[in-house]
């Protein structure tokens, strides 16, 4: 293991840039990662930063209107669903959002209600009355018109039941006592997301509304409040100047590899149940430290790490969606004897520092 | 190794200490002066100022608040910096490690985070151990919560459910204390009320704020908790509020509370535009209720960014947003706004803001009840500190602000009237030693022997802008961290909570509760050891019970 670290270290001493990317790992992995790539001057990326980093964008040039999954689930009486992904991703995610099972109080006495945006129906909980606002238009255009029916704005489509259906479903959000649009940032574009955020916005003068936005694999989200906490950016942020600089796309993992900008990989994959997808093939092309809880195809001159699966190997504080926010998960098998990610990285780090001072 | 402070000005107003002296520290502690030993290392601070380590007791470092307005608002130490404000321009300076560094230059060494959210108290605890140098602790924030409105719905549930459930929470997050904001106000936002005064009922629930911050206080005080309910009034802000304040300081009926920030609820509504100050009826009333304790919150003029969990407040306040944009985040209990807000020398609201939170300090009869926050960053970011220093310690600098104020902020303000200066031991009281009383860390805010080795050493300067903006030296638990207003050494802090006692059938009842309505388990937000690797992080105070 020694021989191990000690060649970690000695690549990424060389490296000029070097990425950490991946990132499936629990905050304190998160945390050991930022710290060395603060000291080596690196990027940090996450795998599955495409839709994280582009909320992160809307949120800082107009704002956000989360609600937490618990408050959705309790109380809204209007629930949107926008796309295919929210479904895809949890297939559970409506007998979540309307429990069979008594819920608090909640504010008016609609009954509760579904709206379908870009997807089929599917199966919907008993007793839920859905409206499907599908056919051939495009995911963004449905909900542009969505919206413009929120704010009795004017819109022309050919489809006469379904300018029918959207209007009626414009209709019930603004008499909703709660109305929730939930969907999943890495399908939908920004302008999109704006748009929800602003029909949201129209709907608050005069009523309760807001977004729930489903959380990114990988712990995406808690890695992105760890790197926040840490340096006051998200991640696809660079340490290379003498400030913390944050860009979606400069900062990109696979597009620095791709453009040989990067001249090292630091590769985390670690999560248990969950698999990054590498940026590039078996990390072809750049010298890589990769720390995985999985076996993996390596380049010759990789360093290859074996650590454990957070969350099945040590417990590991992660992001919750039933909590929205960070929690922590018990082991399932805490016998192991593979180091985690923080231990590996701090190794690393003290090893870059005995050389620094030597 | 035993250091020896030499012939400095010991301030120390807990012991009505104010003379020339030596102090010795040892083994984190300050001892008295040991016979027939020398020093392993000597400082010579004669002229200099000593005091002990300064406390925050209100001010939002860490947690999911404080990092959702960090994603809000990447760019607020750059647009600070550019207004001249003391901020390294970078947005590293919003992060844990600047947090830290800033507040030891200034020498703080003990930092009350004042609203973790209990099911976000894993993210509060792990931001706050990310904090070096400072000792810190939380307030968790209950009043808003189904579980605790649910038991003051009922009547009939044994009253000990709720004392228990309150032990629960404190234990289960590692707090110091409570806090409680607009007391059933952001619950009742929820059901889309936009206003919620003391008297006004939860929906559905029934009970008032005056209820619950009642069943807080009775419960607070039989679990022996040092710390009294930390309490945000209703009606933050607006113009008239005043009332508010002096009705909820009558209905505590002589039990203790600390009313946070009380600055922004210094508002009458006399006058042509219907603002005006209240600080005087305020004080009035605060100097006759000798059972409470407020912070100030304290405005600068400036840009800043204000977050709390007062959910409808800030919900209406979102329309004054600069930059123009704003987080309404709906969550469990309170949830949380954040809104952007830049404080405007020329505005006549800001700027009675400002007149009214110095006219709160300076018209104190007793300044151990009055103690000082900027609420930061809600008020002004806390690097500004030094800057109200000045302002509460020399009339002069008072009134170079002042002229340069509109005139009709001019006309209605009493500031201009108060010749008060605090002095060095009343600025003493309110950063060090009153926050030490009132949070129960009864090992610091002073320099008696036995203390906590917490000390910063000051140049007496006229400018007291200067002079506290960088300490000469400060010891952190003996170590030296800070020479010259450098930071020479990176030390790691405590964090200090309660740890009250109840019946663990509570844990079964929470889980029941989160399991159905969350679908969630309350181990996963249960804060342990294991957010910091650093095996002496907890400790715990005492709870008079």
């Amino acid at each position: 293991m020694d021989s191990t670290l000690q060649r970690a270290a000695e690549l990424l001493s060389q490296a000029r840039l070097p990425v950490f990317g991946g990132l499936f790992t629990d905050v304190k992995g998160a945390a050991a990662a930022l710290s060395l790539a603060r000291k080596l001057g690196g990027v940090v990326d996450h795998a599955a930063s495409e839709g994280t980093s582009r909320a992160a964008r809307v949120m800082r040039e107009t704002g956000a209107t989360p609600a937490s999954f618990g408050e959705v689930r309790n109380r809204a009486d209007t629930i949107v669903v926008i796309g295919n992904m929210p479904r895809t991703r949890d297939p559970k995610l409506l007998d979540k959002l309307f429990p069979a099972r008594a819920t608090l109080p909640r504010p008016g006495d609609n009954k509760r209600e579904l709206i379908v945006v870009g997807a089929k129906k599917g199966k919907v909980p008993s007793g839920v009355r859905v409206t499907e606002i599908g056919g051939k238009n495009a995911l963004p255009e449905l909900v542009a018109l969505l919206a413009a029916a929120v704010r009795e704005g004017p819109f022309d489509i050919r489809d006469s039941a379904l300018a029918k259906r959207i209007l009626s479903a414009g209709e019930r959000l603004r008499n909703s006592a709660f109305a929730v649009f939930v969907y999943d940032p890495a399908e939908l574009d920004e302008p999109v997301l704006h748009t929800v955020l602003e029909a949201v916005r129209h709907l608050v003068k005069t009523t309760r509304a807001a977004t729930l936005s489903l959380s990114a694999p990988g712990n995406g989200e808690g890695v992105n409040l760890c790197s926040t906490w840490t340096c006051g950016l998200p991640v696809r942020t660079s340490f290379a100047g003498d400030v913390p600089e944050n860009s979606i796309w400069a900062y990109e993992a696979g597009r620095l590899l791709r453009s040989n900008e990067a001249d090292a990989l630091v590769w985390i994959d670690a999560l248990d149940g969950e698999e990054a997808t590498p940026p590039t093939r078996s990390f072809r092309g750049v010298p890589a430290v990769v720390l995985s809880s999985r076996p993996v195809k390596a380049g010759r001159d990789d360093v290859v790490i074996e650590v454990g699966a957070a969350a099945a190997d040590h417990d590991a504080a992660v992001y919750l969606p039933q909590i929205a926010g960070i929690g922590m998960v018990k082991a399932t098998a805490a016998n192991s004897k593979r180091p985690t990610v923080a231990e590996v990285l701090s190794r690393i780090e003290a090893l870059i520092d005995a050389k620094g001072a030597a | 190794m035993l250091v020896k402070l030499e012939g400095g000005r010991i301030i120390d107003p807990a012991h009505n200490r104010d003379a020339v002296g030596d102090l010795y520290l040892e083994d984190g502690r300050i001892v008295e002066k040991p016979d027939g030993r020398e020093p392993d290392e000597v400082h010579d601070v004669s002229g200099k100022i000593v005091m002990a380590g300064a406390i925050d007791v209100h001010s939002h470092i860490a947690g999911s608040n404080v990092t959702l307005g960090r994603q809000l608002m990447p760019e607020l130490p750059l647009l600070a910096a550019a207004e001249g404000q003391p901020v390294l321009p970078s947005p590293a300076a919003w992060g844990s490690y600047a947090t830290g560094l800033r507040y030891a230059q200034m020498g703080y060494t003990t930092v009350i985070e004042p609203a973790m959210i209990p099911t976000h108290a894993i993210q509060a605890q792990t931001e706050l151990a990310s904090i070096p140098i400072i000792d810190v602790a939380g307030l968790v924030v209950l009043g808003n919560d189904d579980y605790t409105l649910n038991l003051l719905r009922k009547g009939d549930a044994k009253s000990d459910e709720l004392k228990d459930y309150v032990a629960w929470t404190l234990a289960h997050s590692k707090a110091i204390g409570l806090k409680v904001i607009n007391a059933g106000g952001s619950e009742a936002f929820k059901f889309n009320a936009r206003t919620f005064d003391l008297d006004e009922q939860v929906p559905e629930y029934g009970v008032t704020s005056r209820g619950i911050v009642e069943a807080m206080q009775k419960v607070v005080a039989d679990l022996g908790v040092p710390h009294p309910p930390h309490v945000h009034i209703n009606n933050l802000g607006i113009a008239g509020n005043v009332d508010t304040a002096v009705a909820t300081l009558k209905a505590t009926q002589g039990r203790p509370i600390h009313m946070a920030h009380i600055q922004f609820y210094g508002y009458g509504k006399e006058g042509d535009k219907g603002f005006s100050s209240g600080a005087p009826r305020l004080m009035e009333a605060i100097n006759k209720h000798k059972n409470a304790t407020v912070d100030v919150g304290q405005v600068l003029f400036g840009q800043t960014i204000t977050i709390s969990g007062d959910i409808l407040r800030q919900f209406d306040g979102r329309r004054a947003a600069n930059p123009k944009k704003w987080i309404i985040n709906q969550g469990e209990g309170n949830g949380t706004g954040l809104v952007p807000y830049k404080y405007k020398k020329k505005s006549f609201v800001n700027a009675l803001q400002w007149a009214i939170g110095l006219e709160i300090f300076l018209l104190a009869d007793d300044l151990w009840r009055v103690l000082f926050s900027t609420d930061h960053p809600n008020g002004a970011l806390f690097t500004r500190y030094p800057e109200i220093f000045h302002l509460l310690m020399d009339k002069n600098e008072r009134s170079r602000w002042f002229d340069a104020l509109p005139e009709a902020t001019r006309q209605v303000s009493t500031l201009g009237s108060i010749s008060r200066e605090l002095t060095l031991s009343e600025l003493a009281i309110i950063t060090r030693a009153a926050p030490a009383k009132l949070l129960g860390l009864i090992d610091r805010g002073h320099l008696a022997p036995g203390a906590i080795a917490d000390v910063a050493v000051y140049t007496n300067r006229r400018d007291k802008t200067k002079m506290f903006s960088a300490a000469d030296l400060v010891f952190k638990s003996g170590k030296l961290v800070v020479r010259k207003g450098d930071v020479v050494d990176v030390t790691w802090g405590r964090c200090y909570h309660v740890d009250p006692g109840f019946d663990s059938q509570i844990k079964r009842r929470v889980k029941a509760f989160y399991d159905t309505y969350y679908g969630a388990d309350p181990s996963w937000f249960g804060v342990t050891e294991a957010v910091s690797d650093r095996p002496d992080r907890f400790a715990t105070i005492r709870c008079a019970s």
